[in-house]
């Protein structure tokens, strides 16, 4: 048809070649694109074809680009191509095996040889050709001799066929050589699906052409008939044909209506096809069966191809949608759902095959191929690929965000819309879309109700009233059903996750915890693909949170190790690439990870993170730094803490703390002199509440933890620190220092006494508690390290000698009986530990006489 | 003039065995060390004075002056040869026999320690190391020590071997490795004046210091450096370990190598083939560098000193605190 237009202007062309400009591609990697596409492709149109006709159409694919390079004499893509082939043809190995070499492959062996000896015969060509060509033409030549050595008897077979087979091939060739040019953009997968009825159109249109064919047959062999084709040589664009959408006077109906989607859909995504005109087409398509009054049936079909050329509309996965297309996008899913719910006589779903449609007006319900399911899924991530690419400082993003409302809207129906006529994992997948938008979203109205307060005015009333139940209720179901339901692990997996990060997020601790533990994805989540393991930081990470809000020191400090002593949080939560990994990682990687960004507004602060961790680390290390002065085996339990602790140190003058790490720092510095009051100064003031801690809902309540925990972990580090210096201290005067109530400081004491932390006891008249100075001096100290290391000098020295005996298993026995190697503390089991060294002695001299007798 | 001094008789014991020094050196060291010695920072400088039938008599010194950054081009060499030589010009010893330095907490058994010693010894051969304790001095008695070079020593390092067979060769031990010469101080009666006039003025707790009890202080520092060394000394002996285990473990497979050759030849043979050529076996196995064990020796020497200075310090203290003890049981 476009041959009509053949001669159209070069204002036209132009347009054209601006169209292509949008999707600008590299020629050789065309295919590959195509593919890449294909993922992009609306997936209602997804048709599961074998895996024959999968690879034999990849190899026909390439075997029409070769031919194509034949006719102009383009060797060196011909060896390209014949390269890509050879490879191809290996990949389809197995089915090559159970079906034998396909025919248009040796047919295409023996063809490219022969005419390349022509070619290299040709001597006068041959010095016409440039460089680059003659090159290719000599490897070419060798190359396919080589591999068509192993054909040869294939080769023989087909060149003495009669012309009959070759006449088959020759249906076949001009067939496929549509796909190819199709499929240079247009999905594999749609093609796949579409090829019945391309067979029937190239057919119809087959004798019609017969003349033009043998016109063109020089240049460009089976030219087809589609438009899509004609604009690579003329340029002419399918705009053209929207004036006459219908000829004047045909009659209207739903045969010819579809006839016509068909057609449109077929320039899709070809080369050149202006996608906005498309676009408009179809919307000129809708209107007119809306006026002609074709029922709902088409109009349903219509729309879902409008939604997916919407889709289509960005040529890769990069880009994200135009803001008018993202309203349009969002207008024609609510139209739809809207026809979807006045009609209950539509059955939608993507297991409706095209030819069992039921399209017409009839008594049957309609039946449509499509899945709203796929498009609705496809739009959240259309949406999350837009806020990823918005600058979340600008207004843009706010403005953005707002959408969010609409998008959680348009689930909430599919939700419900699904609940009734979907299956179970239809409806798994939409509960997870939604448990996705919901999880990380603070549940005010839920927090200030279990506060027993009223919204403050009355219009916070009305929406209060009008957003229906809490989130955690809303959770608890959804999460449930999947719970019960869901067959694939992975909507499951992200299921628990969210479940208790909406847990966590609401200070439902042990909830979360116990959902983290039963769910044993600590021990399995690596496996997970990194979309999901992203998650489970997540969660992790407000897991840590949640338990430093109720005081869980230890827990909020072991949920957090994992993600800050890497020092990559920002990357592992998936809040932004780290700069020194760019020369790591190539463009395509970086493509990658960026897409798995998180956006913004999901966001954990990455400062209040580090300072929790920091915070927890300081309340746990410090005690313990103080209780282990000088054991030389004392294990640091937090790295960063202790780094950051260092860095503080180097600074050659120390001002007052500027940076949260500073105020951590010097908050650490007064406790380890148990300077409870300074170090509660520097963490909780002006500048840690603006930054950190006003982030949290109940701020008061974890201050308040928080001063108590300073206060207690201060009275530890105070005992440990200065019990050598007193005889007996009073636990009033205790209990006045560190302003804690004297049962509290009672049952402190009492708890490092039990863990053997303080040598000490408690006066129970006085309200005393005496030292007993157990603790060993420094000097004693010294001289007990003194004698570790020597313990260990001689075990070396001992390592030496066996040597010279040549016995190689004797000290390693010795190691597991608990030699010197049994390090028990010197400290508290002196004897035991000096026994078994003693024992060691004494075994080893055994063990050396036994050694010397042979 | 500081001090010429008579000779204490000599015992029978050979040459160098005795060593005469005039009290004005010590004074002089002392001196310098109390000027420009701080904390564990060390002194040297120059022993004059010259061989007398088999005692060496040091009559006077120099200290090397302290370096500094910005005379980096400072020529000490020709800053001795000067001094000597002005020194000549007003007559006295100027004869080198030898060195002195200062030490902390007996830490002095160095490498470099080594290394200047045997250079000394090997150009004068009756020099002398003299070390000077300037801590065990404050506590109340003068610590001098003179050491020499065994003429085992000498000989391994003018051989320069250092490996452990070397060593062993040698049959030197840590505690072969410097010899001690007795020292004997002469004084000048102007010097004795001169210190009885020092002794009036000074007060009586300076005078006492000799009786302080605390110890616990020196004995820290003492472990503190003792554990360094023996962690030094650790470290030392795995990386021995490591290489005899490597080189046992070469020795195994040159050995299987060996056997299958001749395996291998055997074969050959008895089917009337040539044998294999001889391949340069110390090529294919090169024996793992051995570790140098002088450092080792040093370390165990600096070990042993730390220890007789340990135990040398609290056998003093102990008897203090039993003088102490028996003090305050007479008062009760």
């Amino acid at each position: 048809m476009s041959r009509f237009f053949a001669t159209g202007s070069d204002s036209e062309s132009e347009e054209s070649s601006s169209a292509d400009e949008i999707t600008p591609k590299a020629p050789g990697t065309t295919f590959k694109q195509s593919l890449l596409l294909s993922d992009d492709e609306e997936d209602t149109k997804r048709v599961v074809r074998s895996a024959k006709d999968k690879r034999f159409e990849e190899l026909t694919n390439l075997i029409k680009t070769i031919r194509n390079a034949m006719k102009i004499r383009d060797m060196a893509k011909c060896l390209e191509e014949f390269e890509q082939l050879c490879r191809a043809f290996l990949k389809s190995k197995t089915i090559v095996d159970k079906e034998g070499v396909p025919p248009f492959y040796i047919r295409l062996l023996a063809d490219l040889e022969d005419y390349l000896n022509q070619l290299w015969e040709d001597k006068e060509g041959k010095k016409k050709m440039n460089k680059n060509n003659a090159k290719a033409l000599s490897t070419l030549r060798q190359k396919i001799r080589k591999y068509n050595r192993d054909y040869e008897t294939e080769i023989a077979a087909y060149k003495e066929v009669d012309w009959g087979i070759l006449s088959q091939c020759c249906v076949f060739g001009p067939h496929s050589l549509f796909k190819v040019r199709s499929s240079c953009k247009q999905s594999l997968a749609q093609e796949g699906e579409k090829t019945s009825e391309k067979k029937k159109d190239v057919r119809k249109k087959r004798h019609k052409k017969k003349e033009r064919l043998e016109e063109e047959a020089e240049e460009e062999g089976g030219e087809e008939a589609e438009g899509g084709w004609e604009k690579v040589k003329g340029g002419v664009p399918l705009v053209k044909e929207k004036p006459k959408m219908f000829a004047k006077g045909t009659e209207i109906n739903t045969a010819v209506v579809v006839k016509k989607l068909n057609e449109i859909l077929q320039a899709r995504g070809k080369k050149g096809t202006d996608r906005a005109a498309q676009i408009e087409l179809l919307h000129a398509l809708a209107a007119i069966s809306q006026e002609n009054n074709l029922g709902q049936g088409i109009l349903v079909k219509i729309k879902f191809n409008i939604i997916a050329s919407l889709y289509d509309y960005n040529p890769n996965l990069a880009a994200f949608m135009k803001a008018d297309m993202w309203k349009k996008c969002l207008d024609c899913i609510d139209e739809l759902l809207d026809i979807l719910f006045d009609n209950n006589n539509i059955f939608i779903g993507e297991n409706i095959a095209e030819d069992s449609e039921n399209l017409g007006i009839s008594d049957q319900p309609f039946r449509v191929r499509g899945c709203i399911l796929t498009l609705v899924e496809r739009m959240d991530e259309e949406f999350t690929k837009i806020m990823q690419n918005t600058d979340p400082h600008s207004q843009e993003y706010v403005d953005n965000l707002k959408d969010e409302g609409r998008v959680c809207g348009i689930i909430d129906r599919l939700l419900s819309y699904l609940e009734t006529k979907g299956s179970t994992e239809e409806i798994c997948r939409i509960y997870l879309r939604r448990i996705l938008h919901t999880y990380y979203k603070f549940d005010y109205k839920a927090h200030r109700r279990s506060l027993g307060l009223q919204g403050e005015t009355k219009s916070e009333q009305d929406q209060e009233e009008s957003e229906g139940e809490d989130s955690a209720v809303i959770m608890d179901r959804l999460c449930k059903f999947i719970y019960a339901k869901d067959r694939t692990d992975r909507i499951r997996t992200c299921a628990i996750l969210c479940h208790i990060y909406h847990h966590a997020l609401h200070s439902r601790w042990y909830q979360a915890r116990d959902l983290m533990l039963m769910s044993h994805l600590q021990d399995n989540i690596q496996h997970a693909d990194p979309p999901v393991q992203i998650l489970y930081n997540r969660t992790m990470v407000q897991l840590g949170i949640c338990a430093f809000r109720q005081g869980m020191i230890k827990d909020a400090h072991n949920a957090l190790l994992d993600i800050q002593s890497s020092g990559r949080a920002k990357e592992l939560l998936g809040q932004g690439l780290l700069m020194r990994n760019m020369q790591e990682r190539n463009a395509e990687q970086e493509k990658i990870e960026k897409r798995r960004q998180v956006p913004f507004h999901m966001h954990i602060n990455l400062e209040l993170l580090e300072c929790v961790y920091l915070v927890s680390a300081m309340l746990l290390e410090i005690p313990y730094m103080a209780a282990h002065e000088f054991d030389a085996r004392r294990r640091m339990i937090s790295k960063q803490f202790h780094h950051q602790l260092r860095v503080g140190e180097r600074q050659p003058l120390l001002g007052p703390p500027e940076s949260m790490r500073e105020h951590v720092v010097a908050a650490s510095k007064a406790m380890k002199m148990g300077d409870w009051r300074t170090c509660h100064s520097f963490i909780i003031n002006e500048k840690m509440n603006s930054k950190v801690w006003d982030l949290f809902p109940e701020t008061q309540r974890v201050r308040e933890m928080l001063v108590r925990k300073i206060q207690e972990e201060s009275l530890r580090t105070y005992l440990f620190t200065y019990s050598s210096v007193y005889d007996s201290i009073s636990m009033e005067t205790l209990s006045e220092m560190f302003e804690l109530e004297l049962p509290t400081v009672h049952s402190i004491i009492s708890k490092m006494i039990i863990n053997e932390e303080l040598m000490a006891s408690l006066d129970q008249p006085t309200q005393t508690v005496v030292m007993h100075r157990t603790e060993p001096t420094s000097l004693q100290n010294m001289a007990l390290q003194l004698a570790e290391k020597l313990g260990g000098l001689v075990e070396n020295n001992e390592r030496v000698f066996d040597l010279k005996q040549g016995v190689y298993g004797g000290y390693f026995n010795r190691d597991q009986k608990g030699g010197y190697q049994q390090k028990q503390g010197y400290q508290r089991d002196q004897k035991g530990g000096y026994q078994q060294k003693q024992g060691g002695y004494q075994r080893g001299g055994y063990r050396n006489q036994n050694q010397s007798n042979y | 003039k500081g001090g010429k001094k008579k000779k204490k008789p000599s015992n029978n014991k050979p040459l160098m065995q005795t060593k005469n020094e005039h009290k004005s050196v010590v004074l002089k060291i002392i001196k310098h060390y109390q000027e420009e010695g701080q904390g564990s920072e060390v002194v040297q400088g120059v022993l004059l004075g010259l061989v007398v039938e088999d005692r060496l008599e040091i009559t006077n010194c120099f200290p090397f002056p302290q370096h500094t950054e910005d005379d980096a081009d400072f020529d000490e060499v020709q800053y001795q040869m000067e001094m000597m030589r002005s020194l000549r010009h007003v007559n006295i010893d100027h004869l080198h026999v030898g060195w002195y330095q200062s030490t902390y907490y007996g830490s002095f058994v160095s490498r470099a320690l080594l290394d200047s010693q045997f250079s000394y010894q090997h150009a004068i051969e009756e020099s002398v190391v003299l070390i000077y304790d300037p801590i065990k001095t404050a506590q109340g008695s003068l610590s001098l020590k003179a050491y020499r070079l065994t003429p085992k020593l000498m000989e391994i390092c003018k051989e320069k071997d250092f490996t452990p067979e070397g060593l062993k060769k040698a049959n030197i031990g840590f505690e072969h490795m410097f010899e001690e010469v007795p020292i004997v101080i002469k004084n000048s009666h102007l010097i004795s004046v001169l210190m009885w006039e020092l002794e009036d003025k000074s007060t009586v707790a300076d005078k006492h210091e000799l009786l302080n009890l605390s110890s616990s202080n020196h004995l820290e520092k003492s472990l503190q450096l003792l554990m360094d060394r023996v962690d030094d000394m650790s470290q030392d002996i795995v990386k021995y370990n490591t290489y005899s285990r490597n080189l046992s473990k070469q020795q195994q497979q040159k050995h299987q190598y060996l056997q299958r050759r001749q395996q291998e030849n055997a074969q050959r043979q008895s089917r009337g083939e040539p044998p294999l050529p001889e391949e340069d076996i110390t090529k294919m196995f090169k024996p793992p560098q051995p570790p140098p064990r002088m450092d080792t020796l040093l370390i165990a020497g600096q070990i042993n000193n730390y220890c007789q200075n340990v135990k040398e310090f609290t056998s003093q203290t102990l008897g203090k605190l039993f003088m102490a003890e028996a003090l305050q049981g007479h008062n009760n």
